[in-house]
């Protein structure tokens, strides 16, 4: 009998489905591992096991009873403990505070302040060595470093003691050490016979300590094999399913002649490194469509948003057309004709509550340090730019709001038109927009690129990339790792990239 | 597995240490500095007669900053404290002054306050933390519902609390002054509080709302029993504003509540929530009440008393908040 068995599992939110058919069986003394790429639905099914998440539909059944989780402090009840990706620690309070927090030891009214340093001291230990400088149990977590705070959740999780453990990608800034010590624990673990889910991106870390794999894509449960009776490669397969061998093949051929590229270089960056990412080098062609692809949050971002000065940036030279820019800040990075869509249209994008020719003019403004404009003169400055992207919308004067997703991204790329950018970056434009939106967006990219524009793409979503991008670099780390080309440019190579060791 | 960028150990130093230990320090000083002002410009005024003075004026105000210090703690804020002193005190000289003089109307009274707090403080926990509004815009709502059953219970100001409460509260045992016992009793209860569960659930819900849910904890109950302990710490309020005032008045705590936000703040207290000490809040609402006898004392014309206070409030802040970041880093 499986310590845990979740069948038939689904979550909604909105519009968009996080899981629409998740199984599992965890057996007591195992590690199993959950696999998929980025949103595939691996946290909603721990988070649903954690109780963090209610399901819509599905039955979870723990020791073959089934079981509805109320909440966090149900799930501790029932014995199951977890590992948060995004960690759920108290900034302000110590490192033993934090261990103990779920469940403080008390003494009559009082916390029992010897019993909790005593507690936390045991799972303290389990990292001796490894913890680094400045950590101590009465130090407080913000003042610890990322690797010290993931093992403080490690420690925390521990604490529980729970026969069910998951543990949401616990090894994400841990360095090669501590990664082996959290493996021998998990060993010994095992040999008690607790059930463990473990969430890796790493194919080496999933070889070396999982004794099952289970595979979600698109938010399905897709199958579970015997880690010891399967490789890399299969997993991979399993992962990217019975798509075009070349999802490449789907694009349309650049429309830019290849001379033309390798001329003229647009954005040249080199040795480029600040918080998240480290060493980025690359060119970025006139004409362009230059993609950023690996898992969530290897760098991709940050590059871009580094880039456009709103990230520091500790080394690196960037010459735009040949002429050296500093990243200082976003407004001189708009001065120097970079331009920047993120996918957060809520905090980067878009203006809201204000009317549509308010949202298409403010880099208008900046750019020509425009004081006073009459909006006859901006209205006409802006109509061709909202032409070209093809936008419905009844009016300059209506808000913003009153424009569905994928058109308030257009309104918000129109407002860098009106005076053409040498480079555009985007982020994850097409975050929360529909399927039809997409479509135009991507139509509208491709458009931008033939007319001489660079663009650098990170999409989340992988087909977006392969079917857009003329090439791929793949981020793993903080780094780029690969570069895919031409016919390099299929699902597998770039699963494999993203999903190896650095 | 990768460390992509390392990041230099931020090695704490001494001075920071201690100040995360002792984070009311800065309010201390400011304290101390504002005491030496007063007692520059009126020798008396830090005489026994004249620190007694002081406590049993703003001993109020230290218990509301209190009250205030554990909703703030949860990130939460409650601008009806004042409101619910107002009302407390209505409640218990009308209850008073129904019952008569005498030692058994005193302490029914006083019962019948602390239950009209915890009321007020449990209100609040449900609006804010089950029903979800924002607790600024939802607490002053309470707030205008609190002084409209304080002034439905006592329409106009004035009726008198009985000698016994008000007597007691100026008087002496054992020649020290009623008030310093009181001072001595809060500390010990704020002592065993601060140890209590309750203290540290509420610190980690502010620090992170989201992560402590689901670390497990109640967050909604942490929270209500934060406005819980804020009603009931304003009853006591409001007990030390009858003893001061002696009479009833359904406004009467209006204005503290603000007063009380700034000790908190001044008292080191991270209004975000997840950091801060009662310590602090103490000294902070003691050193409110400094800077308004310092501006008195100095001779400040009565026109330009607020103004001057409004400016020495705003500078104490300054100096609190920018000693404390210097400190830090």
């Amino acid at each position: 009998m499986s310590k845990l068995k979740i069948s038939g599992v689904t979550k909604v939110y909105g519009a968009t489905a996080a899981l629409s058919h998740g199984d599992l069986e965890v057996d007591a003394g195992e590690v199993h591992v959950l696999i998929g790429s980025n949103g595939s639905g691996k946290s909603t099914l721990c988070k649903i096991v954690a109780g963090s998440v209610k399901p819509d539909s599905g039955t979870v059944v723990l020791d073959g009873k089934e079981v509805v989780i109320p909440g966090p402090q149900g799930a501790k009840a029932l014995g199951i403990g977890i590992f948060y990706q995004e960690l759920s620690l108290a900034g302000h309070r110590t490192v033993e505070e934090n261990i103990c927090l779920p469940d403080l030891p008390m003494r009559g009214p009082f916390v029992d302040r010897t019993a909790l340093s005593e507690r936390a001291a045991r799972y303290i230990a389990l990292f001796d060595g490894v913890t680094g400088d400045g950590f101590a149990p009465d130090v407080t977590v913000d003042a610890l470093r990322p690797d010290q705070r993931q093992l403080v959740e490690i420690m925390k999780a521990l604490a529980t003691e729970a026969s069910v453990l998951i543990f949401d990608e616990p090894t994400s800034a841990l360095d090669r050490a501590q990664a082996e010590r959290f493996f021998d624990i998990l060993r010994r673990l095992k040999g008690d016979g607790r059930a463990m889910i473990f969430i890796s991106h790493r194919m080496d870390e999933i070889f070396a300590i999982g004794d099952r794999v289970t595979v979600l894509r698109d938010g399905r449960t897709i199958g579970t094999m015997r880690i010891d009776e399967t490789e890399p490669q299969a997993v991979v397969r399993m992962m990217v399913g019975d798509e075009p061998a070349l999802a490449a093949e789907a694009a349309p051929t650049p429309i830019v002649d290849a001379t033309a590229k390798t001329t003229d270089v647009a954005l040249s960056v080199r040795g480029f490194s600040g918080q998240g990412f480290s060493n980025v080098d690359f060119e970025a062609r006139k004409g362009e469509i230059l993609g950023f692809g690996g898992l969530h949050g290897q760098g991709q971002s940050a590059v871009l948003r580094a880039l456009f000065g709103a990230l520091p940036v500790s080394a690196g030279n960037v010459e735009l057309s040949g002429n050296a820019h500093a990243p200082s800040s976003p407004r001189a990075a708009i001065r120097a004709g970079l331009a920047y869509v993120s996918g957060d249209r809520g905090r980067d994008g878009v203006i809201q509550g204000r009317p549509i020719l308010e949202n298409v003019t403010p880099i208008h403004y900046l750019r020509d340090r425009l004081f006073l404009a009459r909006p006859s003169a901006l209205r006409e400055k802006a109509k061709p730019a909202m032409d070209a992207l093809n936008t419905r919308f009844a009016g300059f004067s209506h808000p913003i709001g009153s424009l569905s997703g994928g058109n308030q991204q257009k309104i918000v790329i129109a407002r860098w038109l009106i005076d053409r950018p040498g480079v555009l970056l985007l982020d994850d434009p097409t975050k929360g927009i529909d399927l039809s939106a997409k479509a135009d967006l991507f139509s509208l990219i491709r458009r931008l690129a033939s007319e001489g524009l660079a663009i650098l793409l990170y999409s989340s979503e992988d087909a977006e990339l392969l079917s857009n991008a003329d090439r791929i670099l793949v981020f793993n780390g903080g780094s780029v790792t690969r570069e895919l080309t031409g016919e390099t440019r299929t699902r597998f190579n770039l699963y494999e990239a993203a999903y190896e060791a650095v | 597995m990768v460390d992509a960028v390392s990041q230099p150990v931020r090695r704490p130093g001494a001075l920071k240490r201690v100040l995360e230990r002792f984070p009311f320090l800065p309010v201390l000083i400011i304290f101390v500095a504002l005491l030496a002002l007063n007692g520059l410009y009126q020798p008396r005024s830090v005489s026994l007669v004249g620190l007694t003075g002081l406590v049993k004026t703003y001993l109020a105000l230290v218990l509301l900053a209190v009250a205030q210090t554990y909703v703030v703690y949860a990130g939460d804020i409650d601008l009806s404290a004042g409101a619910i002193v107002s009302l407390v005190n209505v409640v218990i000289v009308s209850v008073m002054a129904y019952l008569g003089d005498g030692t058994f109307s005193v302490l029914g009274a006083m019962v019948i306050g602390l239950l009209v707090g915890l009321a007020c403080g449990i209100v609040n926990g449900v609006v804010v933390a089950v029903f979800r509004l924002q607790a600024i815009v939802a607490t002053f709502a309470t707030s205008i519902f609190f002084t409209g059953v304080a002034l439905y219970v006592m329409p106009v100001a004035g009726t008198p609390a009985p000698a016994t409460f008000w007597r007691t509260y100026g008087g002496r045992i054992l020649e020290i002054p009623f008030v310093f016992w009181l001072a001595i009793v809060l500390a010990a209860i704020l002592y065993m509080l601060a140890r209590t569960r309750l203290a540290m659930q509420l610190l980690a819900v502010g620090d992170d709302a989201q992560g402590a849910y689901q670390s497990g904890l109640p967050v909604t109950a942490i929270r209500m029993r934060g406005y819980a302990m804020c009603g009931l710490f304003a009853a006591l309020a409001a007990f030390c504003v009858t003893g001061d005032t002696a009479s009833g008045d359904p406004l009467v705590g209006g204005a503290m509540t603000l007063n009380s936000v700034a000790a908190v703040v001044l008292g080191g207290t991270a209004l975000a929530g997840g950091f801060g000490t009662v310590v602090g809040s103490v000294f902070g609402a003691l050193s409110i009440g400094l800077i308004s006898s310092v501006v008195y004392f100095i001779g400040v014309p009565s026109e330009w008393q607020n103004l001057a206070r409004g400016a020495a409030i705003l500078l104490a802040l300054m100096a609190g908040v920018l000693v404390g970041r210097r400190m830090r880093s």
